[in-house]
């Protein structure tokens, strides 16, 4: 996979930006400071991480602590609970909609993304698909589904009362996708 | 239920102002921010491939059902197929009891409603939690969803603010922020505790055992995530063959019901996923994945019915709600049942809750067509929802309507008694039952509009004495006048033949012409509608002519309609055919002739235009008349907000629901009075009628309301 042109990078920004996420762009080296910075300015004090290679390599953890920022990385569903920042990992990502998605069946890692209040989700930009369709083309053509498929596309989010649209009801309240230049 | 008691309704959900207010903004607003989620996509072409998906599954459905429960079952899921709602719930209850399940949280399941789920879980004992943000707050309310997408549509803040008081045992302010706020905490807990999760299905994959589904709080995530059983129910219409066939539908969707191009979440799950068995041991396994699919006679039955089949396209996108003028007014506890809501709903509630409460609201739908123009599966809904209404007609011919549309039928006596009404005022006064029952003709009795005054001589009386100067005539049309023609607006037929006479064409009118029936096929009377085809077709000898030409939209569609009266290969469908070919609308035969031209008096006249539901949504023609009053000297063409939206006439509507169409009206001399027109320009008699009649009702006697025909007439010298 090659990665990902500036021009993928900003649609998948703006798309993302238009349903109430941010977008930062960061390097392998830099992925520990841009998520230990997202959480900071946001004032979050702890956080469940669920560790990949990727972010072994970009020094998620280490960041985050010496970020001062409390970090579970087990007992994740316990953790939740009252833990207020989440971090993952996210298989792909759509372009044309700012769209993060989980495809794999890691329970953890749906914990994050569901029950945090603030959810970073980082993702590859060599896996990051132009379009919808070439999402589910590349789903489809998988040797078999994966368990859990989830697309994420910003916070959650509500008009049920009186058609006002409301950021945050179940899901996060704020999201934001670290985007990793990776080649 | 009594008519009576639906109109008690009507007016109880029309009194509702947060209904009124919600809705109206919400429906006022949703077209363009639809419109606008669909930029750079083709709905055309994704409603095609649905329609193509969903078809295809509806066809399939005996192969794709089991190979569901095979793919399902082989990644570690039960799968249950329950041939009755009462089997589906015991399987349900037996599960709960075995497994000891104490609580439940639901993410939206229509299905569920089906089965009563609710009442009869709690009944036993369990705990059942609706997390979705609107369905929680009706559940607290004891109502039912007044929406398909948008279930608490008809409460305001306060109202909510007040349900949470009393729910949470605190003061909830009435803010909306903080009321979802109330809501992610009350919840959560709930989430945190629940041994059960349940679902609804969007979609379910065959070729895969994959079930879709969408939602944008979050709650259909912790649902699928928390629990350590996980239980879907849907029904066999949510199948689609592969994986990749699921992506159309997804598009369509958010943008139909929401107006988001995305929903927050789509989730897919197929089998059993981790899930984590006790959180102090940090311990994960597999989780309990139940699917349970509603194969329910009904179901069956809407397969097995032909005309009807087409409902498993459907996406349940809530779309044909959204653009609904009846349903804008009075909401989904009126137009629906306890589980579905508005045309599509009708239908569903036919098949599959209760087909008395679909006879008593299907009378609510005008026929307009909109819901058909923005459908993501393409459904025709006020088709089928006519053919309940002939259905019902049939099995239970109310004698009043009936007598009412025999009458008609029958053009002497039809004709005698609109006189015998245009001369004693006193049939008129509203609560007269012989005149509030008959047809569409005499709806200006109702509130709101004043009656057109009955033509003392019909057309066919004055069609002998006008003087046709075309000295080389190109061809011969025939002018079917129908009846407001015919027996109130007499000038708009003269003006009609004087405009094709000025390009050149002889107009005839065949005497034995009768109603067209669309009167007839609107209330469901198919007897009556065929015999009044027989007539025409007999009448107005098609073979003879050129053209036939109406000036009014409906009679043009019901003359179009002919040959389905008629079974193929029968002389009567050929020659049904041939008239049906060879009909046109006014405009659009008089624009296809020639007769779009720089002419006109030049004096100054700024005119708008009103769409009429059948002559842009089933005729298709929005241009040609736009251009012939565009190209005529001294007229000022302009647009009023959602001119094609309708006026509320509907044929027999007006007087069946004045309730719902005095509303709908007023809307539309709303946008009439914000532009700044002289006359409002129309092709369809009945909306002529019906907006003259607001028009006059607010005083307004600057606008004046005109047939294109007319204002042709008019501007060119012919009259
Ligand atoms: S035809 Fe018109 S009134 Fe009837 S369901 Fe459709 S939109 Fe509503
Ligand atoms: S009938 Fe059409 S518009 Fe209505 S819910 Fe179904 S798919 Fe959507």
């Amino acid at each position: 996979m090659n990665k990902i042109t500036d021009e993928l990078y900003e649609r998948f920004k703006t798309n993302l930006e238009s349903v109430n996420g941010t977008c930062v762009r960061a390097s392998k080296a830099d992925l520990g400071k841009a998520v230990a910075g997202i959480f900071t300015e946001a004032g979050i004090p702890d956080a469940c991480v669920v560790e990949t290679p990727l972010m072994k390599e970009g020094g998620v953890i280490e960041a985050l602590e010496s970020a001062g920022i409390r970090v579970c990385t087990d007992h994740i569903r316990l953790n939740a609970e009252t833990v207020k920042g989440g971090v993952s990992e996210n298989q792909y990502g759509i372009a044309d909609l700012g769209t993060l998605v989980q495809g794999r069946d890691v329970i953890d890692e749906r914990i994050v993304a569901t029950m945090s209040e603030y959810y970073i989700g980082i993702v590859k930009g060599s896996t990051i698909v132009p379009e919808y369709d070439d999402m589910f083309d590349l789903l489809s053509a998988l040797p078999e589904i994966p368990g859990f498929v989830g697309f994420i596309s910003g916070p959650s989010r509500t008009a049920d009362i009186e058609c006002v649209s409301t950021v945050g009801v179940h899901g996060p309240l704020r999201l934001a996708a670290v985007v990793v230049d990776d080649e | 239920m009594s008519s009576e008691e639906l109109k008690q309704e009507i007016r109880s959900a029309l009194d509702n102002t947060t209904l009124a207010r919600t809705l109206g903004t919400f429906c006022k607003t949703y077209p363009a921010r639809r419109e606008n989620s669909y930029k750079g996509v083709d709905f055309e072409a994704v409603r095609e491939q649905i329609k193509t998906v969903k078809s295809y599954a509806a066809d399939h459905v005996d192969e794709l059902l089991p190979q569901f429960v095979e793919n399902c079952e082989k990644r570690g899921g039960h799968v249950f197929v329950a041939k009755s709602t009462e089997e589906a719930m015991e399987y349900i209850r037996q599960v709960v009891k075995e497994k000891g399940v104490k609580s439940i949280v639901k993410s939206k399941s229509m299905a569920s409603e089906e089965l009563h789920f609710n009442k009869t879980l709690t009944e036993d004992g369990v705990l059942v939690q609706e997390t979705d943000l609107g369905e929680f707050i009706i559940a607290l309310e004891g109502n039912t969803p007044v929406h398909m997408v948008m279930p608490a549509l008809h409460l305001n803040k306060e109202e909510v603010a007040d349900l949470f008081t009393d729910y949470t045992k605190e003061k909830n302010e009435p803010i909306i922020a903080e009321e979802v706020k109330t809501a992610r905490k009350v919840m959560r807990e709930r989430f945190i505790k629940a041994d059960m999760g349940v679902s609804g299905a969007n979609v379910a994959v065959a070729e895969t055992g994959t079930v879709f589904t969408m939602t944008n709080e979050g709650n259909g995530r912790m649902v699928g995530t928390l629990p350590k059983i996980h239980l879907y129910i849907f029904g066999i219409e949510k199948l689609v063959k592969s994986f990749s066939d699921a992506r159309h539908i997804f598009k369509a969707l958010p943008r139909n019901g929401t107006a988001q191009r995305i929903t927050a979440y789509i989730s897919m799950y197929t089998g059993a996923t981790e899930v984590v068995t006790d959180k102090e041991a940090d311990t994960k396994e597999k989780k309990e994945f139940y699917a349970v699919i509603l194969d329910d006679p009904g179901r069956r039955q809407i397969l097995a019915e032909p005309e009807f089949r087409q409902i498993f396209d459907c996406i349940r996108c809530g779309a044909c709600l959204d653009v609904c003028p009846a349903f804008a007014l009075v909401g989904g506890h009126v137009f629906g049942s306890k589980v579905y809501t508005g045309g599509i709903g009708t239908l569903l509630t036919h098949f599959l809750v209760s087909p008395e409460r679909a006879d008593e609201i299907q009378g609510i739908c005008l026929q307009c067509g909109r819901c058909k123009e923005v459908c993501g599966g393409g459904l025709q809904i006020p088709e089928m929802i006519m053919k309940i209404r002939e259905k019902d007609m049939e099995n239970h011919p109310n004698a009043v309507k009936k007598f009412a549309l025999d009458a008609v039928t029958d053009r002497k006596l039809f004709h005698s008694l609109l006189r015998i009404a245009a001369v004693a005022q006193e049939p008129f006064a509203k609560g007269q039952p012989f005149i509030r029952h008959l047809p569409m003709f005499l709806s200006g009795l109702t509130e709101g509009r004043s009656l057109p005054n009955v033509a003392q001589v019909p057309f066919r009386d004055i069609f002998p004495t006008i003087r046709q100067n075309v000295p080389n005539p190109k061809g011969t049309i025939a002018i079917f006048t129908g009846c407001l023609l015919d027996f109130v607006y007499t000038d708009i037929a003269r003006d009609v033949i004087l405009d094709l006479n000025s390009i050149g064409y002889l107009v005839d009118m065949p005497m034995g012409q009768a109603c067209c029936g669309c009167p007839a096929s609107n209330m469901g009377d198919v007897e009556n509608a065929r015999k009044e085809a027989e007539i025409n077709i007999e009448a107005m000898n098609a073979e003879k002519y050129d053209y036939i030409v109406s000036a009014c939209p409906s009679c043009t569609h019901q003359l179009r309609q002919y040959p389905k009266f008629f079974e193929e290969g029968t002389p009567m469908h050929e020659r049904a055919v041939t008239l049906a070919e060879k009909s046109f609308d006014f405009c659009k035969l008089f624009y296809d002739l020639g007769g779009c031209a720089d002419e006109g008096d030049g004096k100054d006249v700024t005119v708008t235009y009103h769409d009429s539901c059948h002559l842009c949504r089933s005729l298709h023609v929005t241009n040609e008349q736009r251009e012939l009053l565009k190209h005529t000297k001294g007229v000022e063409f302009v647009e009023m907000e959602d001119h094609d939206n309708c006026c509320g006439f509907g044929g027999s509507y007006s007087v069946l629901y004045p309730e719902i169409s005095a509303p709908i009206l007023e809307k539309k001399i709303g946008n009439i009075m914000n532009t700044s027109a002289d006359v409002v320009a129309v092709d369809c008699p009945g909306c002529l009628m019906q907006i003259q009649g607001g028009l006059d009702a607010h005083g307004v006697e600057n606008i004046k309301v005109k047939h294109t025909a007319t204002i042709l007439a008019e501007k060119r010298g012919l009259i």
